[in-house]
């Protein structure tokens, strides 16, 4: 049995519509118009116990609205979804116990409790029991480190503090299934490391199925072997990180700090062709070239023998671009023929 | 099914957060009392111009007053605000994530709050009645103890009203309306403006046969032993069916306004 099995899932909102200005106003108080929004749109997706998946996708593509059909606080237009055996909407509070929740804009921690009372009152909600609390505590202390702040109310806690927190909160009843919701939004890049490493140790230790949203590529890359693209509420790709990467990713960039001033960068790579310069200020500059054609150590090889290199450095092939290829519909996905898939 | 345990935690967790805010219950405490002190000037100023109404002495209207002071301060705006504010800001779909009921965490909610405002309460009804040093004291202990079962389901039902007005939020997008027409129609109906036996006998009627007489009329009366005995308990008995017909209207109204949101999208 799936951890997750939804079959064409629909979400439609009803949205008020107001005709401009103060006459659009006066007619709305009287008579409301509604027009539906379709935000999912025949959603097929199935996740299989331990994977952890990415699921990815422009603002308003629909991410949040199916975390929120599978933990059970929407309920779908259409279609059907059964979460580890129930039916979230259904069986709310006995769903309620096997999932774990963060949504990174919200929180689930008492505003004016402690952080440790917080958790010690989940620990009644979700009865659990004294050795696993003990357990859980010790280990996410080590972890995320909780007792930097856990005498202090939640209101007076940073926002990286408050989503360690929060992560904690939603693990603590060893839930099989989690879901992230923009975890690392508006943190540092330590907190979001120490984020994504706590995550992965859940996911890879505990066996937790991981499903999390973000528009942080390197959550994606650090946590998740599989990714779920989905726009306009529909999944456009369904598959793992390095096939797209690989795919789509083709030209890779060099960058280059010399210590003379070079004459001239397109001497350099006159003999290579394809492959293009950029001069970023006197002493360094940045060369293209298509991974299909070139290796980097071709490339790197190349101009270390006509300029005194001091240093170089690679851009990966950056997810980045092509999921925001993807989402200005620059590309069409074909898996079969990835090369051939590129259209601008 | 679900244990209390978990409850009792909500419940106790609430009496500490609501000792948190400190400030907040000077500010309510302030305006009860300021509120009750109007009501009393204005008794006051009618009573100077005759010994008694509608069977009422000036003595009995101060008595009733404290009662009316009582009730208001055991659940103040703060708590009954809470339950709109949730359905308002969304954090009802952080509730809806955990494995709770929503009305009776709600419910241990505002009686840990109630158990603390009621200490508070106690200590300013007091300080309240000594400074209108002759205030009368239930005529016996009976009269107390019916007054405290009274007291406790004067609570009950006025969560009721709040949970339903609370349930009212999901529809209107604003809380301080809905507040502020919840709180008008009880200050009218519970009688805690005017004594209800001094409204016209078709106004009176009406409010005999809604539930907010339980809320002020009922236990004050039984204070001052104008309902005693038998018409004491029947009062109670009123009272109790209220709780559970307003406990049963906030369970039926939840399950259908969670589907309408969950299905529309709030």
């Amino acid at each position: 049995m799936s951890m997750i099995e939804t079959f064409s899932l629909n979400k439609t909102f009803r949205q008020a519509i107001k005709d401009p200005g103060l006459k659009g106003s006066i007619k709305h108080f009287f008579t409301q118009q509604y027009r539906d929004k379709t935000a999912v749109n025949g959603i097929d997706l199935k996740i299989e116990e331990g994977e952890s998946v990415a699921y990815v996708g422009p603002n308003g593509a629909g991410k949040s609205t199916t975390i929120k059909m599978l933990s059970g606080i929407l309920v779908p237009t259409s279609g059907t979804l059964r979460v580890n055996g129930l039916v979230p909407h259904e069986d709310r509070i006995r769903h309620a116990k096997q999932i774990g929740v963060v949504f990174g804009q919200r929180t689930q921690l008492w505003w004016d409790l402690p952080v440790r009372e917080s958790f010690s009152l989940l620990k009644d909600i979700y009865e659990i029991p004294d050795p696993l609390y003990k357990k859980n505590m010790d280990r996410f202390n080590d972890l995320l480190g909780l007792h930097e702040f856990s005498d202090l109310p939640a209101r007076k806690i940073s926002l990286g503090q408050r989503m360690r927190a929060d992560l904690a909160a939603a693990l603590l009843h060893n839930p099989p299934l989690v879901f992230l919701d923009e975890p690392t939004i508006g943190l540092d890049i330590a907190v979001k490391s120490r984020i994504r490493e706590f995550v992965k140790n859940i996911n890879q230790k505990e066996g937790s199925t991981i499903l999390l949203t973000t528009h942080d590529l390197e959550d994606i890359k650090d946590i998740c072997r599989r990714l779920v693209i989905i726009d306009k509420g529909r999944i456009i790709y369904d598959g793992t990180l390095e096939k797209i990467t690989d795919a789509f990713a083709q030209e890779r960039t060099l960058h280059f700090q010399v210590r003379e001033p070079v004459s001239s960068i397109s001497g350099i790579i006159a003999n290579l062709p394809g492959v293009t310069a950029d001069q970023v200020n006197e002493l360094s500059f940045s060369v293209k070239f298509n991974r299909f054609q070139y290796s980097a150590g071709e490339i790197a090889s190349k101009i270390i023998t006509s300029a005194d290199v001091i240093d170089f450095r690679i851009d990966e092939p950056s997810i980045d671009q092509i999921i925001r290829k993807l989402y200005n519909g620059e590309l069409i996905l074909q898996e079969e023929q990835p090369s051939e898939a590129i259209r601008s | 099914m679900t244990s209390a345990k978990k409850y009792f935690s909500l419940m106790k967790t609430s009496m500490q957060a609501s000792l948190s805010y400190r400030f907040n219950f000077f500010i309510n405490t302030i305006a009860g009392i300021v509120f009750i002190t109007a009501l009393f000037y204005i008794w006051k100023a009618i009573y100077a111009q005759r010994t008694e109404l509608g069977g009422m002495s000036w003595e009995d209207m101060k008595t009733y007053l404290l009662v009316v002071f009582i009730t208001n301060m055991l659940l103040t705006w703060y708590s009954e605000t809470a339950i709109s504010r949730r359905v308002i800001d969304g954090s009802v779909s952080m509730d809806l994530l955990k494995p709770l009921d929503f009305q009776k965490a709600r419910f241990s909610e505002t009686i840990g709050t109630s158990i603390i405002e009621g200490g508070i309460c106690a200590l300013v009804a007091a300080s309240w009645a000594t400074v209108f040093a002759d205030v009368n004291l239930p005529p016996n202990l009976l009269a107390s103890g019916l007054f405290l079962v009274s007291l406790a389901l004067s609570v009950l039902i006025k969560f009721g009203i709040i949970y339903l007005a609370g349930l009212v939020c999901f529809y209107t997008s604003s809380v301080l309306g809905v507040a502020w027409a919840r709180a008008a129609i009880t200050n009218l109906f519970s009688g805690a403006l005017v004594p209800l036996t001094l409204f016209p006998d078709w106004l009176e009627t009406i409010t005999r046969w809604l539930p907010f007489q339980g809320i002020v009329f009922i236990p004050a009366s039984i204070y001052m032993e104008r309902m005693s005995g038998l018409d004491a308990l029947w009062n109670i008995g009123i009272q109790f069916i209220w709780v559970i017909v307003l406990w049963l209207a906030g369970k039926a109204v939840w399950r259908w306004s969670v589907r309408q949101v969950t299905i529309h999208g709030g």
